[in-house]
């Protein structure tokens, strides 16, 4: 394959590109990403390819797998470009009525379109689904139009322009100028200003530096680097090769988390595609820049989000954090000059030197520039990714875009920033969502997290799961987060159980405060931040669990009990199978009853009775 | 020539060599700091945070480790104030609820102003100071000991029952370790562990509010240079 | 398992300490679990302490030290599937095989193990067993999962 050396070269590749597509008339895109996959997507793609070729028809139709596309609850989706019809929940027996129908006769199949709950009417484009309406999709919107595994897609709508355009256009000094004007802050959690990260790496003294892209998505809830780089690795790299540019760094890692093999192989096959074009390498555009990418594996690690963790697993190490009292932009991997952003920083960068940095300054709030992405999880109908301008209101994302809590529950609060976030109560929904606004009410945006919780979420059990995760993902080296996340942890276990005190909630506080002043890292600073938040907005909760030795939502074991409702029960007997303890005793038809002594309270009856009979006490 | 460079500790002027952490720094000054996990001459970890100090830049205050600060020309450092003293104080007390058995880990308690002990105790035999394994280097400088697992599993392990093939029976590791010394009332027994507080009558209230050392004993446990032994 | 059969493995990384989570990675997904007798293996062909090795394989949750039962069935307990319940799908797999996470049935055939978080968060609660991802779990499904894995574990056991 011949590498490119000028932009001329680039636009003819691409020009090529588009001439070898003319004939397509049009393009059926499927979503292939994790959550359409596991709804069987890919027998859905199975059965169009059987489809086109019987019919003959793949000269002009052509068939691209993305990744992708946020709107996960109505998986698998599908679009036909060039009119973007949108169909939802669509099964492989669609098919053919699908080539039939639409692609043969452009006519749309009603019971594939999205119905809007709202107006109960059906909605035909993709750009008229409110749940995209209401977005922006600046990087999203991309994941529709390109294969993953296809550098040409890439390239056909404009990939690597602004590769060509900061190599050869412009100085480094002026790229990370343009980075700084723009305001775009860490979208990995931390939202410290990337310009001014670029900027004192470029300055630091030393020849050998590094960029690394931080695919170790930790944040449980959080699935937005994921998507992006699974469905659009090439602009990762292309925001990284120009950082890399800009900085002065001849070598790259990304390191992807284990728990994401698709994202791994995607990256691979961009960087080996890259590399035979010429993009990356020796020589990259014909200049005497040179820069290389190597793919890494996390091994299970939250701790290895964290900066200095990372990069001692990158070295074959234990990801155990050290003082960051000089920073890793001076000493980093192998003590040089290192700059880490996560996926999402680096996937603005294409756009803001393309596009300029005023286009990214126009959008967001004052403090927080851009958009941002969001995992829009938990108790929310329209769960999935949602890429909206900085500063939005917390109410439009949950309910506009989110589309409020199904089943009518009334929602409670929203979580952000995974577990070094805290809780928002639904009265400060008004808040916008952005760094700073977000940093004062006690929580933070972090990588983008959204859980929906609703009245059946017990707040203190919340905080004693995020604990128990920290615990988990502690890597034990420093006292604060070691020994005080676990007391934190015993505390508000004995809250939990019906053993707390008064004095436990100025304990707690007492131990949160230390642990955020002492600990090493970040992971240990904010660990409290989940307890804090929570007893700072949720205190009558607290104070139920301690005074009243009651759980208000019903979900802390030992405070409640379960009895069956005999005006409900069936008799159907679902809950006795259920039962792993066999506490349940009943005969066909009649009442059942549940005997407390071997009731072990693990919830499932309740789960699984369709007649609402099982009650908590 | 090395250079020195001169340093603000709660208003002293210090000269110290650079490369020298605030840490030693101040000891050789006669400032007390108290510490758990340095060991002279072997690299500084940060890993217990009793050492921490308020570092002044800007008129604000960032609460950072001493051991791991280096020093710099006109750096202003402050060891002793009430938010250094309170945090501190809840760090040792959870040290002391983890491993009450030992002389050293009571004394430094009791040095950091814990009277009360707001844990049910625990009755650790080691808390993972790390300093054994920073001092070891075993037969034909393979290391040994090391730390394994991670977060509450962390433990300091010699592998697969090696022992026996790479030590050297240096014995530094036990010299070092605060552990070997049990608290002056003796070995206690589960369930029945406290804060002897015996010391406590011994010291003035000036011993402990200012911050200066006293050449006490309690540095014993933890090697404190400056210790009578 | 000789040395030979990590050597593929070993390939172009020998005496390059940084390899080693990459080796190790590669070594936990071909025999399922680091055994000892690997690590010492690694320790010397990398060129490094065998407590360093140790250090590392018993840091990352990636790598098992025990031998992992014949199918591994891992329940994701990230926030988004706790909120929709995934407590009761541990408590499912645990009451139904008598075993807690992290731990193998007696049969070798069952480990259950937690996640935190596999990034499939729509489709809440999730569980993997061996390599396919399934989504919107309850108890009762997780329960005919299990019979049905069991059921034709037996049948190949007696077909053979």
């Amino acid at each position: 394959m011949n590498k490119i050396k000028t932009f001329k070269e680039l636009e003819e590749f691409r020009n090529k590109i588009i001439n070898n597509r003319k004939n397509n008339t049009s393009t059926i895109v499927v979503c292939g990403g994790t959550g359409c996959k596991a709804s069987r997507s890919k027998d859905v793609i199975d059965a169009l390819k059987k489809e086109i070729n019987q019919q003959g028809i793949s000269e002009s139709v052509h068939l691209r797998t993305t990744g992708c596309h946020g709107f996960c609850e109505q998986g698998p989706l599908v679009v036909i470009e060039p009119k973007n019809i949108f169909y939802c929940h669509v099964s492989p027996d669609d098919a053919e009525e699908i080539i039939s129908k639409t692609i043969q006769n452009n006519e749309t199949i009603e019971r594939l379109l999205y119905i809007d709950p709202v107006t109960g009417k059906t909605i035909e484009t993709e750009t008229e689904v409110p749940f995209y309406k209401s977005q922006d999709r600046q990087i999203l919107s991309q994941n529709r139009q390109v294969d993953p595994c296809s550098i040409d897609d890439y390239i056909a709508i404009g990939g690597y322009n602004a590769l060509g355009k900061a190599l050869l256009d412009i100085s480094p000094q002026s790229i990370v100028q343009e980075v700084i004007d723009s305001g775009l802050r860490g979208r990995g959690g931390g939202g410290f200003p990337t310009g001014r990260k670029w900027a004192e790496c470029r300055e630091a003294p030393g020849n050998e530096k590094y960029v690394i892209c931080n695919a170790d998505e930790g944040d449980p809830g959080a699935y937005m680097d994921r998507c992006v780089l699974e469905g659009n690795p090439h602009l990762v790299l292309e925001g990284m090769i120009i950082g890399a540019w800009a900085i002065g760094a001849n070598q790259g890692y990304i390191y992807v988390r284990n728990e994401y093999p698709l994202a791994v192989e995607n990256v691979r096959i961009a960087v080996k595609q890259a590399r035979d074009l010429g993009l990356l390498g020796e020589n990259i555009f014909g200049t005497s820049f040179s820069f290389d990418i190597e793919i890494a594996r996390g091994g299970g690690a939250f701790v290895c989000g964290e900066s200095t963790a990372l990069m001692a697993s990158l070295e074959g190490r234990v990801g155990e954090p050290r003082p960051k009292d000089v920073h890793t932009v001076i000493d980093g991997l192998w003590h040089k000059p290192t700059t880490l952003n996560n996926v999402e920083t680096w996937a603005n960068i294409p756009n803001i030197i393309q596009k300029g940095s005023s286009f990214f300054a126009s959008k967001g709030s004052k403090g927080s520039k851009g958009t941002k992405i969001l995992a829009l999880t938990g108790c929310i109908k329209n769960t999935g990714l949602v890429e909206v301008e900085m500063g939005t209101p917390i109410k439009t994302v949950v309910y506009d875009i989110g589309g409020g809590a199904p089943k009518g529950k009334n929602i409670k609060a929203v979580q952000t920033g995974g577990p070094s976030g805290g809780c928002i109560p639904v009265d400060k929904f008004d808040l916008p969502l952005d760094f700073d606004a977000l940093y004062d009410a006690g929580s933070m945006i972090g990588s983008g997290g959204v859980v929906v919780m609703d009245e059946n979420t017990c707040m203190v059990d919340v905080a004693k799961y995020f604990l128990n995760f920290l615990q988990d993902e502690s890597c034990g080296k420093c006292v604060p987060c070691r020994l005080g996340v676990d007391r934190m942890l015993e505390i508000i276990t004995e809250i939990s159980d019906g053993r707390g005190k008064l004095e436990h909630i100025s304990l707690l506080e007492e131990l949160g405060e230390t642990i955020s002043y002492t600990a090493l890292c970040g992971l240990g600073k904010t660990a409290a931040n989940a307890v804090t938040s929570t007893l700072n907005y949720f205190k009558e909760e607290y104070e139920a669990h301690i005074k009243d030795k009651k759980c208000p939502a019903g979900v802390c074991q030992e405070l409640i009990s379960y009895s069956i409702d005999p005006e409900n029960c069936t008799g159907c007997g679902v809950c006795l199978r259920g039962c792993p303890h066999e506490a349940i005793t009943g005969e066909k038809k009649k009442v059942h009853s549940i005997n407390l002594e071997l009731c072990q309270k693990c919830g499932i009856c309740r789960s699984e009775c369709k007649f609402e009979a099982i009650i908590v006490n | 020539m090395i250079q020195e460079v001169t340093v603000n500790i709660n208003g002293a002027l210090i000269k110290a060599a650079k490369g020298t952490s605030i840490l030693d720094a101040a000891l050789d000054y006669g400032i007390c700091i108290p510490h758990l996990c340095r060991v002279p001459y072997v690299e500084d970890l940060g890993a217990c945070r009793l050492c921490i100090v308020e570092h002044v830049v800007n008129g604000r205050s960032k609460i950072t480790t001493s051991c791991t600060l280096l020093v710099q020309e006109g750096m202003v450092v402050l060891t002793n104030t009430d938010k250094i003293r309170k945090l501190r104080r809840n760090l040792a007390e959870l040290l002391v609820a983890e491993a009450p058995n030992s002389r050293a880990i009571q004394d430094i308690a009791l040095r950091c102003g814990v009277r009360d002990v707001r844990y049910p105790f625990r009755n650790n035999d080691c808390v993972l100071c790390g300093r054994c394994v920073r001092v070891c280097t075993g037969k034909l400088a393979e290391k040994p000991l090391g730390f394994v697992g991670r977060g509450k599993n962390r433990r300091v392990e010699f592998p697969f029952d090696l022992r026996s093939e790479l030590c050297n029976d240096c014995g530094r590791c036990i010299e070092l370790c605060p552990m070997t010394m049990p608290a002056c009332d003796g070995m206690m027994k589960p369930g029945e562990e406290h804060l002897c507080g015996n010391c406590e009558s011994k010291l003035s209230d000036d011993d402990l509010a200012l911050g200066y050392c006293v050449g006490c004993y309690f540095g014993e446990g933890f090697h404190c240079e400056r210790s009578p032994n | 398992m000789s040395k030979t059969s990590i050597d593929s493995i070993l390939e172009g990384r020998r005496s390059q300490p940084n390899q080693l989570i990459e080796v190790l990675q590669d070594i936990q997904e071909k025999y399922g679990y680091i055994s000892e007798e690997n690590m010492f293996t690694v320790s010397k062909e990398l060129g490094m302490p065998v407590i360093d090795v140790y250090s590392v394989a018993s840091f990352y949750k990636a790598f098992s030290l025990k031998p992992r039962g014949k199918n591994v069935i891992t329940i994701c307990t990230g926030t988004a599937c706790h909120v929709r319940g995934a407590k009761l799908i541990l408590n499912q797999a645990s009451g139904q095989l008598g075993i807690s996470s992290g731990e193998m049935t007696d049969d070798g055939q069952f480990t259950v193990e937690h996640v935190n978080c596999i990034g499939a968060c729509a489709l809440a609660p999730v569980v993997t067993e061996n390599d396919t991802c399934h989504h919107h779990m309850t108890p009762g499904k997780l329960r005919k999962l299990i019979k049905s894995i069991q059921k034709k574990d037996t049948e190949e056991v007696a077909n053979e």
